[in-house]
């Protein structure tokens, strides 16, 4: 092979590891909270929320030196430290504001038993909302001054990748070879039963919850620390597609991992072939951006045309109604 | 610790109790936004009750209301007769877009008419946009059994990009313009002003019509009934014959249709052309599922809480010019109001009981 073809593909795996861990990180999350018979369509609001929080905390955490002032008042050159322990803050406070979004469904759903479709859809649109009117009165109009410094690397990637792809092997362990696992998947299978047998359905499918919330906004801070800037809905239907690979991965951790990185590589290769386009054609470009929706809707009929796998994989109490016997 | 206990008998009382708590809790919400949000709260709180008669001309707030809650309320219900089967179509905003698509096309293909003739076929035009766009989610979910609400969310970025594509692409209209826009619809095909000053015009009587009209039909025909069967016992919805997978394509058919028409209305009402997305698309769709559910999916509620939404809206971007509160207001206060609904919404079924929770051991 020749280098330019190599530097090509590295360049499109590099590309492809930066859309897939937010798409893994957050899936895996929605994965155990579908596992218990949670439907929760608020990913992308969780995501873009946890992406904000990030940010600002990172934004705050990061030590800004001046090391030249040739206008007095005005710093002309600066140094960014951002250390290992700041970048840790950072996706603990995205964490944090994933979950306590999730908190907010998981009382609402659990509690009070409100439908998890519509919930799920308001939190998505909250999400989209609060970091709205949070990110304009933080950051001004002026998004463009905001620069956050680089992220720390560990192996020559973030160390967030690494943290999503030993959350597979993880997951699934704990989903299958252990007693927790089989409790959260006993809730999610048939919940009267698991009522019956005495565990507090409510209050594991909670738990789930905010373990979903937290992955959500490790996701979207991953998407705002180490791929992108700020910018409103910088998430761009990630949540969504998160929600499309369960159902390609049929609820299996490594066939989500796997989907993951398909999606990933077709959508940098997209942006690749993009840049084939000479510059004048803006409206082909944008025609491209679709690729990635078109291809999730395509996905999604190939696997659904097999209704057996769907039904044999799914967790059969998902989204509905529990009403315990009182 | 909380406990539910199922109700035996519900009534009109339980439900009347609950919404009341519901806009108690959004109030009480309100004000404490607004206190955290402005620096005169008072006059915010105050201006936000009062603003149509703040200004000088009380029809034109008023008109503003009227404007922007005839959108929602036809998006909303056309997507209530889905979530009433459980059919989740969440696309209306690409429904909305391919409705304006559809109406310009159709415009162009008739050749530039200049009458005012060609504003029906505009509508039509729009409907049909809407429900063909409409028509891809409820054919995969028919045909290949794919999640529709996936598919129809996934065709709203689809729409949106196309809309842009359109407008710097093929369509594309004055260059010099600050954005990518196509050339404006003939003045004479554009609806046309009832009361001169306010924003009410032709356009806002159709949707008006086309909200009686569906309202009617769920309310009091044999195919209202047969989606309320649908919505309560899928299972007996079978046993009577009716098909589920018509009640998809029927339901996908309607809110795309209604989407549409809002489509066709705004492009020939508002902005007389098409002009990229971000520009063009101010949430409707997405601003009607709240709609929906605050309405509790029926067509009275819908009108309700369309009118409360859009007077909330209007009212906040009022105290934004007066007292530089951030109108954002309006978007905290409509997704809280979604959630206090949800959440009291378990006081219909159930009373809520306080206990400790002790856990004995029997000896």
């Amino acid at each position: 092979m020749n280098p330019e073809t190599i530097l090509f593909l590295s360049n499109l795996l590099t590309a492809a590891v930066l859309l897939a861990t937010p798409l893994l990180l957050a899936a895996l999350g929605e994965l155990v909270v579908e596992k218990s018979g949670v439907l929760n369509l608020g990913v992308e609001g969780m995501m873009l929320i946890g992406a904000l929080f990030g940010y600002i905390a990172a934004y705050n955490f990061q030590t800004i030196t001046c090391l030249e002032e040739l206008i007095p008042g005005m710093c002309t050159k600066e140094e960014r430290v951002f250390t290992f322990t700041d970048y840790l803050l950072a996706l603990v406070s995205a964490a944090l504001a994933g979950a306590v979004l999730a908190a907010l469904f998981g009382f609402l759903t659990q509690t009070l038993r409100a439908n998890h479709v519509a919930v799920g859809l308001g939190l998505t649109i909250l999400g989209a909302g609060l970091t709205n009117s949070l990110g304009s009165n933080f950051f001004g109009v002026n998004y463009t001054s905001v620069q956050v410094a680089d992220h720390p690397e560990v192996f020559g990637q973030d160390l967030l990748v690494w943290f999503s792809l030993l959350a597979v092997p993880v997951i699934w362990y704990a989903l299958q070879k252990t007693r927790m696992g089989l409790v959260i998947r006993a809730v999610g299978e048939n919940h009267d039963s698991a009522y019956a047998l005495g565990y507090r359905v409510a209050r594991i499918r909670f738990w789930c919850i905010l373990f979903g919330g937290a992955m959500a906004g490790l996701a979207g801070a991953f998407i705002v620390l180490v791929h992108v800037d700020w910018k409103e809905g910088v998430t761009v239907g990630k949540g969504w597609l998160a929600l499309a690979l369960i159902l390609f991965g049929t609820w299996k951790p490594l066939r989500v991992l796997a989907g993951a990185y398909i999606f990933g590589l077709l959508w940098a290769s997209e942006l690749r072939l993009d840049n084939l386009f000479p510059a004048y054609q803006l409206e082909w470009k944008t025609m491209l951006t679709t690729a990635p929706y078109i291809f999730t809707i395509l996905v999604l009929v190939i696997i659904s045309r097999n209704p057996r796998m769907i039904r044999q994989n799914a967790p059969a109490s998902l989204g509905k109604p529990f009403n315990p016997p009182s | 610790m909380i406990q539910l206990e199922l109700r035996q008998n519900t009534n009109w009382w339980t439900s009347l109790r609950s919404i009341l708590l519901a806009l108690l809790i959004t109030a009480a919400f309100s004000v404490a936004v607004l206190f955290v949000m402005s620096d005169r709260p008072a006059d915010a709180i105050w201006q936000m009750l009062s603003f149509p008669w703040q200004g000088r001309r009380m029809e034109v707030q008023f008109g503003l209301v009227l404007q922007q809650s005839a959108y929602l309320a036809v998006i909303a219900l056309g997507l209530s007769v889905g979530y009433r089967a459980n059919i989740w179509n969440i696309g209306a905003e690409g429904q909305f877009a391919f409705g304006s698509i559809g109406a310009y096309a159709a415009y162009l293909l008739m050749g530039s008419p200049d009458s005012g003739w060609a504003f029906p076929a505009l509508l039509l035009a729009g409907i049909i946009g809407g429900c063909l766009w409409a028509m891809i989610p409820a054919f995969l979910r028919v045909t290949c059994n794919t999640n529709e609400l996936l598919t129809s969310l996934m065709l709203v970025y689809v729409a949106s990009h196309l809309l842009t594509y359109l407008c710097i692409g093929p369509l594309k209209g004055d260059p010099k313009a600050g954005q990518a826009e196509t050339y404006p619809i003939a003045e004479s095909v554009q609806a046309s002003k009832l009361i001169s000053g306010t924003e009410l015009h032709t356009g806002l009587l159709v949707l008006f019509v086309a909200f009686i009209i569906l309202a009617a039909i769920l309310l009091f025909t044999l195919l209202g009934y047969r989606l309320k069967v649908a919505q309560h016992t899928p299972r007996a919805e079978r046993f009577a014959g009716f098909s589920p997978n018509n009640t998809v394509w029927l339901s996908f058919a309607i809110s795309g249709a209604m989407a549409g028409l809002a489509g066709a209305v705004y492009l020939t009402a508002e902005t007389g052309k098409l002009i990229q997305a971000e520009n063009y698309l101010e949430n409707f769709g997405f601003a009607a599922i709240i709609i929906a559910f605050l309405g509790r999916l029926h067509p009275v509620g819908i009108l309700l809480a369309a009118l409360m939404i859009s007077y909330v809206n209007v009212g906040a971007s009022y105290i934004q010019a007066s007292l530089q509160v951030d109108d954002s207001v309006a978007e905290l206060i409509e997704v809280v109001a979604l959630f206090a609904f949800l959440g009291c919404a378990v006081l219909d079924q159930y009373t809520v009981k306080f206990k400790r929770t002790t856990t004995r051991k029997v000896a």
